[in-house]
């Protein structure tokens, strides 16, 4: 059974121990969508959608975002016993946060259970663990030598399925445009031609901090425990645990300053000129960072609402070349 | 000084005044005519205000627009000012428990563009701050702190985050970055128990798993020690203890109050003074003695209208539950101008109105009280608890109240109304009020007394 993720910060590692599909939802086809209603944010409502037209499949909405969780409470009435949600802390200076998340794991694997997964070994879970920590390391060493959109795609596709898949050659970055950072909220695969427009505007996005861009890998030189050595099963969630929040950096997270120091040391290293802020119309979580982003990194700072319709692409195309020629 | 229940504007109120002061009126060190909040502080919205005409309310009004002159004062006095945020109800419980802290909420500068009809120009210098139209009004809250012209920069912010608004978090969050530190404090999304996992009883009839409730004391206990630190004595279990008795005071004092009010065929107390005296509950306006006998006031007021057979309001009106508080205070006379009236509210802050367990550790009573928090939990848990009170104050209609670009209210009308009418099935709307309301009147009136002539219809 495919179980859907609507964020990097729920394991898939977990879900695939127990004989389950972790499918993150970034590469998921578009599902058709229903108008949208005053306030109500187009990636929750596509989220909602995803999980009404997939009756085959169960779904892990997180707390991370007040549009999911309500999303979420909408269809505990629709489809029970199909949905979970996952309480991912927003602290992460105590151990109120480790707490939490330990008991939503061990919460998730009865769900898992009862959707048809098998309890998981501790070997099982081991060898998903060290798979998944060795596809991130991988990725994040493949960065650099692709374009921003097969970079986009492949990270789409290994939420998906755990693989790292490239799509053949790298296809090497314009090595003459403006360098940018593209910061913020989810980019599913059906939004990615704004790669492309940033491309087409001689702009090159060395740095896709979007939700599960780079920045749901984690650090590259992160020590981490050998999984697959022998680990009784609860020292491997706890290892597990202290992993995933060990590696989460999101603006959700208070205060959310692991965010601005793990930007901070990429943007610079990179040499960044610009960020186009990436959010959905709704999200008050990423607009409300635009004049912090500005201030912190003193660098221009372009907005970029996530198309409500197709012929707002011209619109956004537009923005971009503006920023990147003022930026030239 | 009694004289026959009745609404007063602000010119009438001066009047009123007078006479209350011939006939010997007592008031607090706060009291005074209405009217110099306009001359004084610029609250200028009380111009377009109605307000109830007792002593008791002239009381309650008084003390609410004094709340910045009096933290000022306190501190002034050597008092530590606690800045809390988002939890409504719980962190002020243990600050009042020391001796010399006081509590309130910035929150509650949402309502300052109102009272001052956007001549504090806090919206827009919000905007200035990276926060335009689209956040919540809360948004004028930033601005507060920045220009320090409402209430005093607090010795110490605490805010709950977690299972709350994106938006309030959001502008949390970049009041930090502005150089405002803040003690953020975990609030977990409340779920009902596993059948493995012990249960634990909640205000409000509500449940939620004892590792939940432990995380929350966790944290609690943390909020302790600081609070403690700041005040220079331990916050140790008898003192919360005897703060939780005291809270109680007031929340036995507020439900009286609102069984009397919301329960009876006529109308006692008009719906703004009601709203006013329940926002009380969260932090007791700074000042926990005064809020018990501003409410203890009120009470009295409101039983002898019952005893006379008085109401503000033609019995005929159609009994309305409130659902979220409104951004412009003059929407709660606009509904009884067109016939209707509060009976039965929830202003985010249920828990608030709940007794805390007195016969529980202190810290886990309150841990389980923040965790009742009706914004914290499924949308559902609140939606059935709204029914449940429809049906107990025997409610005509629901008025669900958006509040501009507030995240929790993208969804959950949509749920309350549809639980609304399949459990009771009353006529339920949404509507939105932003802080100055006067340009919606037209839209406002239509949708409301269509909802409130349906009401009628389902009468017959």
């Amino acid at each position: 059974m495919q179980v859907f993720i609507t964020s990097p910060w729920v394991p898939p590692e977990f879900i695939g121990a127990h004989g389950l599909e972790p499918r993150g939802v970034w590469f998921a086809a578009e599902p058709s969508q229903l108008p949208l209603g005053a306030g109500i944010c187009a990636f929750a409502q596509a989220m909602i959608r995803l999980a009404e037209t997939r009756p085959e499949s169960a779904f892990i909405f997180s707390t991370h975002c007040d549009q999911l969780r309500r999303g979420f409470d909408a269809l505990t009435l629709t489809l029970p016993g199909r949905v979970f949600l996952f309480n991912l802390p927003a602290t992460w200076q105590g151990r109120v946060g480790e707490r939490i998340f330990g008991s939503e794991l061990e919460r998730l694997g009865s769900f898992l259970l009862k959707i048809g997964g098998y309890p998981p070994t501790a070997k099982a879970l081991g060898e998903s663990m060290a798979r998944y920590r060795l596809a991130r390391s991988r990725l994040i060493e493949a960065g650099a030598d692709c374009s921003a959109r097969q970079y986009g795609e492949a990270l789409a596709r290994f939420h998906w399925d755990g693989t790292v898949n490239l799509g053949g050659e790298a296809q090497h970055a314009r090595a003459d445009g403006i360098a940018l950072a593209l910061v913020g909220g989810p980019l599913p695969t059906w939004q990615m031609d704004l790669l492309d427009a940033i491309e087409r505007a001689r702009g090159r996005v060395v740095l896709n901090a979007t939700e599960a861009g780079e920045r749901s890998l984690g650090l590259a030189s992160q020590p981490e425990a050998d999984y697959t050595a022998s680990h009784a099963l609860p020292d491997l969630l706890q290892l597990l645990t202290r992993s995933c929040l060990e590696r989460c950096v999101d603006v959700f997270q208070r205060p959310n300053t692991r965010l601005y120091l793990w930007l901070k040391e990429r943007l610079a290293a990179r040499g960044v000129r610009g960020i186009l802020l990436w959010h959905f119309v709704g999200c008050d979580l990423w607009r409300a960072e635009a004049q912090s982003l500005r201030e912190a990194f003193g660098l221009p700072v372009l907005l970029l609402a996530a198309s409500e319709a197709r012929s707002d692409a011209l619109r956004q195309s537009t923005r971009i070349q503006a920023f990147v020629e003022s930026l030239g | 000084m009694s004289a026959a229940p009745r609404k007063l504007t602000l010119d009438e109120w001066e009047g009123r005044y007078a006479e209350l002061r011939r006939a010997g009126l007592q008031e607090a060190s706060y009291g005074g005519p209405l009217g110099r909040h306009v001359l004084e502080e610029r609250d200028l919205r009380l111009r377009h205000l109605r307000f109830d005409n007792s002593a008791a309310a002239l009381g309650l009004w008084n003390f609410l627009l004094s709340e910045n002159e009096r933290l000022a004062q306190a501190r002034t006095r050597g008092d530590k000012i606690v800045g809390a945020m988002k939890d409504l109800g719980t962190v002020p419980v243990m600050a009042c428990a020391l001796r010399g802290v006081r509590a309130f909420y910035p929150d509650g500068a949402w309502w300052t563009p109102c009272l001052m009809e956007c001549s504090d120009g806090l919206l827009q210098q919000a905007e200035t701050l990276g926060l335009d139209a689209s956040f919540c009004p809360v948004r004028a809250m930033l601005a507060a702190f920045q220009n320090g012209e409402h209430f005093p920069r607090p010795d110490l912010l605490i805010c709950s985050t977690g299972a709350v608004c994106d938006d309030f978090s959001a502008i949390a969050q970049r009041l930090e970055k502005l150089g405002f530190p803040i003690e953020w404090w975990e609030m977990p999304r409340r779920r009902a128990p596993e059948p493995h996992e012990t249960s634990c009883a909640l205000p409000g009839n509500l449940s939620a798993p004892q590792v939940q409730v432990e995380c929350v004391r966790d944290e609690l206990a943390r909020l302790g020690k600081l609070l403690g630190d700041l005040a220079g004595q331990a916050l140790d279990s008898a003192a919360l203890a005897e703060g939780i008795r005291q809270a109680n005071r007031v929340r036995r004092l507020l439900a009286t109050l609102r069984h009397a009010v919301y329960g009876s065929p006529g109308v006692p107390l008009p719906a703004l003074e009601m709203l006013i005296a329940e926002m009380l509950a969260i932090h007791f306006c700074s000042d926990r003695e005064e809020t018990i006998r501003v409410l203890t006031g009120l009470l009295a007021e409101v039983r002898e209208r019952l005893e006379l057979g008085q109401s503000v309001l033609d019995e005929d009106a159609v009994r309305v539950f409130w659902v979220n508080p409104v951004a412009d205070l003059r929407a709660m006379n606009q509904l009884e101008d067109w016939g209707g009236r509060i009976a039965g509210s929830d202003y985010m802050f249920t828990h608030a109105l709940d007794l805390i367990p007195e016969d529980l550790p202190p810290l886990e009573a309150l841990a389980r009280t923040a965790l009742a928090d009706p914004m914290v939990g499924s949308t559902l848990d609140r939606a059935r608890r709204i029914v449940a009170d429809c049906r107990a104050w025997r409610a005509e209609a629901v008025v669900v109240s958006r509040i501009p670009g507030a995240s929790h209210c993208a969804q959950e009308g949509t749920l309350i109304r549809q639980l609304v009418r399949e459990e009771l099935g009353l006529p339920a709307i949404e509507l939105e009020i932003p802080p100055i309301c006067d340009a919606l009147l037209p839209t406002l009136s239509s949708r409301i007394q269509a909802l409130l002539e349906t009401a009628r219809a389902k009468r017959r």
